[in-house]
This record gives C-alpha cells, structure tokens and sequence, in this order.
C-alpha cells in the first residue's frame, strides 16, 4: 500500500477518494432503503445479515430485487467509467466512450436478432423464461465479439488510431441501420420488449447473473489499473508511447479486449446505459486535476459507481408506482453536463 | 555506429534506398536536406518508429532495429516536431515520463530515478517552471521540456526531428547549445534534423546530407571549402557566401 499512496500527489485527491468512498457506502444503503415498499431500515440490515424477519416478501424484494439492482449499479458504473477512460486516452479523444467502438452497437444486434429476428424463424421466446434469459446474454456478448474481432482484424494494418475511431463510428451507423430495418418488420410485442431493453434496466438482473458479471467485472478493473502505465505513455502520443518502451501494438490490442468484455459483458445484462463512459472521466480530470491514470483509474470507479447509485435511486423515486429507465436518466444528467464543460471548461480538450 | 544497405519510405515506396554510413559515437551530428528529401522518414525509421524496407542500423555492434521497445527505449531517446499538448500535468512530472524504460508496472520513481529527472531540470534551466502546469507553457519552453525528458531517459543516443522549428531566435541558440554541451560533457550522440543550417554548421561535428535521394556524411568544413550547399539550394534566389559561412537573398 505504501507506494500507491505516494500516487497521491496531493492530500486533496486523498480526501477526495476517502469522502467518495464514504458517499458509495451512502448511496448504497439509500438504494437499499427505497422503493415503493418501506421497509424498516432494521429489517433490511437483519435480511442482509441472513436473520429472519417479520415479513417473508421484504426478505424477497431485499435480497431478489433491490440488492442485487444496487450491485449492478456498482458494477455498471465502475465498468463503464473505466472504459471511457481507457477510450479516450487511447483515441486521444474527449468524447471517445465505449460506445463509440460500435462495440455496444454490436451487442444491440446481437439482442435485436435474438428478441425480434428470431420470431422470423417461427422461434417463439415468450414462454421459455429461461431460454429467453440466457439467449439474451449470449447474443449481446456475440455481438460485440464479431464487432471486436473485425475491429481487431483491421487494427494492425492501419497506422492511424483516427482511422480506428471512425471505423467505430461507421461500424456502429451501420449496426444501427440494420437494427432499423429489423424493428421495422418485427411485431409489436417484440419492438416493445427491444426498445425496454435499449432503455437499459438494472433491475431485470438476477443474483446468479451477478455471480458471472461480478468476477468479469473485478477482473477488468482490475487489469485496467494494470495497463495504466502504458495509459499514461500515450498521452504523449503513439510515437513517444513506442520510444518510452510501450509496445504500442500489444497494448493497444490489450486495452481493447478489456473494453470490450467490460462493455460487452455490462450492456449484456443491463442494455446500453449512455453517457457514464463519456461523463465520468472528466469529472474525475476536472476534481482531480491530473491526467495520470493511476490515480484517474480508481477516482473514475468511486464517481461512476455514484453516480450510477444516484441515478439508480432518482429512477424510483417514492410516490413512483414503476420504475424509470436508467439510461434515460444518465442521459438527462449526462449531457447538460457535457455541454457545460465544452462552454465553460477548456479542460475537455486537455487530451487533444 | 554504422548504417548498411538501409531503404527507409512507406510501403514499398522508398524514399531512400541503400544507405551505408559509418560515423562516430559522441558527436553532434546534423541531418539537412529539403522538405521530402526524407530527413524525417530517416529519423523515424533509426529512432525504431517505422520499419525499414531493408537495412539496418547498428550501435556499438546491437542491430537496434530488431530490438524491442523496451531495449530501445534505453537506448535512444526522442524529440520530435509533433507537439504534444497534454493537461494535468506539472512539468517535473512531464519529464519524469523520461523514467519510464526504468521504473516497474506502476510506475513508482526510486532515488535513482529522482536524481535522473532533477538532473535533467537543472541541465534544462527549467527550474523556475518545474511546477507549473505543462499546458501553462509557451512552445519554446514546453521544446525545452521536451528535451529535459529526453535527457532524463539518459540513452546514449538522442534523436531530435527539428526541435527548434517553433522557437525563437535566443531559443534556437539556446537548444543548440544544451545539445552540444550533452555531446561534450556526457559523451552523448545526438541525432538532430534541422534547416537552421548557418547554426548547426557552426556546432556540429558531423552533417548526414541528403540529396538526390543519396545521403552523404560530411565535416561542416567539407561542406563549406566544396561548395555542397550550392547543389542542395536554388541559385537563383539565394545562395551561400563561404566568407561569411550565411545565406544571402539574390
């Protein structure tokens, strides 16, 4: 521990992660607390714990709704914060976020195909719950991997990371287009279960879900901080990156594969919540006032698992029969915010 | 140091082809010729950031076109014309950038590595600005920095691509003269592209000139008495005095 808190070039950013830290635990039991059911703040601790309570639904919407809703938030916004990050040093571009890969546009067709072409072949998913849960992962993470896997055939042979961002960007306009025309021929229950899943739902995600999604997660985290050396070097740019002694090939591909997977796996369960991966990372820049990754990588995790708990917790607001959906809510937060920043802060263009 | 049988270009397209020179370690060495004559292809291709066509370049007996990144990056160091504009950063940590061959996954600097970068800032003269925010700088200072970070790579070569295109006039002079001092006190060999010809003639030990898609190692004397320049620069509108050793505008 003692070197990382040399990282720490200011108390400031120490106090920052600590107060943070302090804000997640917050959040968290708030999340917990909410819903349209009260249930004693007591009680909620005793069903976390495992003790009997007085109440055998409270144990069930404590333990099978809203703990595992939370613990998504945490995993969604620590996952999709980083990869923006990642993304946008290694495009050198401000507004890079996972989706601009097209990898989440990849997962979008994978579920497009999956809820609504496969009623074409007469496959009816209504009735087979089970059917219908696990298709639904493995389509978006197949998805995303052929996006990937043509992104990564490509990448070697252009010398231009641009050309990678706007290979991207055209990968995912014609995903998008193609997603379009299939929406155009399905019926309605399918469109509707389709545009519910673009709208992005934390709550739809189940405890043996979270086992998997946990893990991946944990790990890509994990070996982001690992990468945030290299990170670093291409600030400078591709060509000083290679004369610091990055192998600029490898780590390129490296950076990609975890954005993907942390993206994949995320839009997977969750569907596409927008505007995290873009946000969080220059309010960590901006609090932070440094671009050094070490120290980004792990501000970026704490905001973004906020910020998440936040929107989480505004999207069942008390009063509220249902539920709002998230992606609309990170998009209303979101993008004021973006615009805020391009008038009144020069720091966006910090990358160049 | 030597260079055999190097084609340097882009794609099967080469720009100069069969290259065979041998120079000496620990000197200043000037690259001229102009624009497109491959003085930035040549560079980039020994500095190891594009692959040759064939060739190679060997230091000391090491092919060092064939080493890694990281073996490279501890022996030669880069200063290029791409400015490189980054936010959030203090200048003392920009040139700890120069540590980064060294220091483990996480990038920690040890004892070593402080003495290396407060070495640089003060060769540099940039201790005035060690604090202030990379970003916050003028184009003559943050070449300056630029430089510093190099020099706390501390390779045996450094190689520089027009470092003083952006500078002013005492700036230009002032680089020159810090390259120079690195070649005479450290025993460093410094690579450098330039068009400040009148100054580098004066400073260098050595002139790679390219022409006529060959490249030819001379003296700065050789280049002067045999008229050299007079190929290399239109006659019509400009030619070079000897008496002087500068320019003059017909």
């Amino acid at each position: 521990m003692f070197p990382l808190m040399k990282l720490f070039s200011s108390n400031k950013t120490a106090y920052l992660a600590l107060l943070l830290t302090f804000s997640v635990i917050l959040f968290f039991t708030l999340d917990l607390f909410l819903g349209s059911v009260h249930i004693p703040f007591k009680n909620i601790i005793a069903i976390i714990l495992g003790e009997t309570t007085e109440k055998e639904s409270w144990r069930v919407i404590v333990l099978e709704s809203r703990l595992p809703k939370a613990i998504a938030a945490i995993l969604c916004g620590s996952a999709l914060s980083v990869c923006g990050l990642q993304m946008q040093t290694l495009f050198r571009n401000p507004l890079a976020g996972p989706y601009i890969l097209g990898i989440s546009s990849g997962a979008g067709l994978g579920v497009a195909i999956f809820i609504m072409g496969l009623s074409f072949l007469g496959v009816s998913t209504a009735n087979t719950s089970l059917f219908a849960n696990y298709g639904l992962i493995i389509s978006s993470v197949l998805g995303s991997l052929v996006v990937l896997a043509i992104l990564l055939s490509i990448i070697n042979r252009l010398k231009d990371i641009m050309t990678v961002l706007i290979l991207g960007i055209m990968i995912g306009s014609v995903i998008t287009a193609i997603i379009g025309i299939i929406q155009y021929f399905s019926h309605d229950a399918q469109l509707k279960s389709f545009i519910l899943w673009t709208m992005g739902d934390l709550s739809s995600i189940t405890t043996g879900q979270l086992k998997l999604l946990a893990p991946v997660v944990t790990i890509g985290l994990v070996l982001s901080f690992m990468v945030s050396k290299s990170l670093n070097a291409y600030l400078l740019g591709e060509d000083y990156a290679k004369s610091l002694g990055v192998n600029v090939k490898k780590s390129r591909i490296v950076i990609i594969l975890i954005t993907s997977i942390l993206t994949g796996s995320i839009t997977a369960y969750c569907g596409p919540i927008g505007f995290v991966g873009i946000v969080i990372p220059h309010l960590a820049r901006i609090l932070s006032n440094t671009s050094d990754h070490r120290i980004l990588i792990p501000l970026s995790i704490l905001l973004g698992i906020n910020v998440l708990l936040i929107a989480d917790i505004i999207s069942q607001l008390p009063g509220l029969e249902q539920s709002l959906p998230i992606n609309s809510i990170t998009s209303l937060i979101g993008i004021p915010f973006i615009i805020w920043i391009i008038l009144k802060n020069k720091k966006i263009t910090n990358l160049n | 140091m030597n260079i055999s049988s190097l084609s340097i270009g882009y794609d099967n397209n080469p720009i100069l082809e069969n290259i065979n020179l041998v120079s000496n370690n620990g000197q200043m060495i000037g690259v001229f010729g102009r624009n497109g004559q491959g003085k930035s292809t040549l560079l980039k291709t020994i500095a190891g950031l594009l692959p040759p066509i064939k060739g190679q370049f060997n230091y000391e007996e090491i092919d060092t076109l064939s080493l890694s990144e990281k073996e490279r990056s501890k022996l030669m160091s880069l200063v290029s014309t791409t400015q490189t504009d980054v936010g959030g950063i203090t200048v003392k940590d920009f040139i700890a950038f120069g540590r980064f061959p060294y220091t483990n996954w996480l990038g920690i600097n040890k004892e070593k590595d402080y003495q290396e970068i407060n070495n640089a800032i003060t060769l540099c003269k940039l201790e005035h600005l060690s604090h202030r925010n990379y970003d916050e700088l003028s184009d003559g200072e943050k070449q300056k920095v630029n430089i510093a970070r190099a020099i706390a790579q501390n390779t045996p070569i450094i190689i520089l691509d027009e470092p003083t295109v952006h500078l002013d006039l005492i700036n230009k002079v002032e680089v020159f003269k810090l390259l120079k001092e690195l070649v005479n006190s450290l025993g460093k060999t410094v690579i450098i592209s330039t068009h400040q010809i009148e100054y580098a003639l004066q400073i260098c030990d050595e002139i790679w000139l390219i022409n006529n898609n060959k490249i030819e190692p001379l003296t700065p004397t050789q280049i002067i008495d045999n008229d050299k320049l007079k190929d290399i620069f239109n006659e019509d509108i400009i030619s070079f005095d000897k008496a002087s050793q500068s320019f003059k505008l017909k």
